[in-house]
């Protein structure tokens, strides 16, 4: 357990010094996961410990973000006022989204998956 | 009288100075909401997350605590998010063989998607009068969401309401998807499972694997494709049209 989380912090942290030197608009972790992406497609597979934390992180993913979303009573006046705007744009923007992807991947795959 | 137990207001004083309050109020606050989401039998409305917040929210009010001070605490919990990014590597790598012979469909729909969640998010509520501050958190909503607030910071964003509109995206697609995924007459699993993932990263993606192991693998593609397509395109894109 301990050599996949060694792992994953290596990666974070190589990942956080080339952002910081080389590309500065894309969050650190976010290289430190496509160099790790890299890595794994390089050796052909996981391995036990790597599999074991990342299973881990995935399970409870959600608790990670409450801290920061409970940030939100300081700004509960400002979204109050805006709340309708919100939840139109919220509402309307995932339908949109899911209806496009569907519509996309059923027109450019069609004649893929009757094939199959 | 025993003068050596100190008082009650002793106590409160010396816990309320130290993280362990926060992070004890965060970790239960989550832990019952895992225990209402099981017992609705995993229903999309009773999210974990929006539970812990809405319960922490009202229990720092009531103790008349500050936010940062509660943040303070909590902040250990925060800093797992970056190394949480990096281990999405894992399940990206493993569904990765599902690209096989998909790949254009799934990278167009991936493309279409994610302009689509930006462009009408951020063109609806500029419409509807919201401001600014409220209009940054809006872009990055359809990534999961340890990258979406990561993003948030690179464009200048709240990291909070970011997390919160992804969140209620994350929720809002999993309760809708199904209805909308029927009205457009999409029917593979893997074309519904990849759009779920598309507009509703983690939770959508939880949704959809409880619904078809085929969807569940392709929405959990989705999320990872989209968080670092999303990364490296959103802010380059910001700061080029800005």
């Amino acid at each position: 357990m301990i050599d996949g989380l060694v792992r994953i912090l290596v990666f974070q942290g190589i990942g956080e010094v080339v952002a910081k030197f080389v590309f500065p608009l894309v969050p650190g972790p976010v290289i430190g996961l496509v160099l790790l992406l890299a890595f794994l497609a390089w050796r052909g597979e996981v391995g036990e410990g790597l599999e074991f934390v990342s299973s881990a992180f995935s399970r409870y993913l959600g608790v990670l973000f409450v801290p920061a979303a409970v940030g939100v009573v300081m700004f509960w006046p400002h979204l109050q006022r805006q709340a309708l705007a919100i939840i139109v744009a919220l509402v309307v923007s995932v339908a949109a989204t899911i209806a496009v992807s569907a519509v996309i991947a059923r027109l450019l795959g069609r004649g893929k998956s009757d094939a199959a | 009288m025993r003068p050596e137990f100190p008082a009650i207001h002793e106590i409160w004083v010396y816990l309320s100075g130290s993280p362990l309050l926060a992070l004890v109020l965060t970790l239960a606050a989550y832990q019952i909401g895992v225990m209402i989401y099981e017992r609705s039998s995993l229903h999309p409305l009773a999210n974990p997350v929006l539970i812990a917040v809405t319960l922490i929210a009202a229990t720092i009010t009531a103790i008349d605590m500050p936010y940062p001070k509660y943040f303070e605490g909590a902040q250990f919990v925060h800093f797992l998010l970056g190394t949480a990014t990096v281990s999405l590597a894992v399940p990206i790598y493993k569904g990765l063989p599902s690209l096989r012979g998909r790949l254009l469909p799934l990278a167009a729909a991936l493309l279409g998607g994610g302009v689509t969640s930006i462009v009408t998010a951020v063109v609806l509520a500029r419409l509807l009068g919201a401001d600014e501050t409220v209009v940054g958190g809006l872009y990055a909503k359809s990534l999961t969401a340890p990258i979406a607030m990561g993003v948030a910071e690179r464009i200048g964003a709240s990291p909070t309401l970011t997390a919160v509109f992804t969140v209620t995206t994350g929720i809002l697609g999993a309760a809708l998807g199904r209805f909308v995924l029927d009205a457009v007459r999409c029917r593979e699993w893997w074309q519904r499972g990849f759009a779920i993932g598309v507009a509703s990263h983690g939770i959508g993606t939880s949704r959809a694997f409880s619904v078809h192991a085929e969807a569940g693998a392709y929405a959990g593609l989705a999320m990872g494709l989209h968080g670092v397509a999303g990364a490296i395109v959103i802010p380059w894109a910001i700061s080029a049209l800005r």
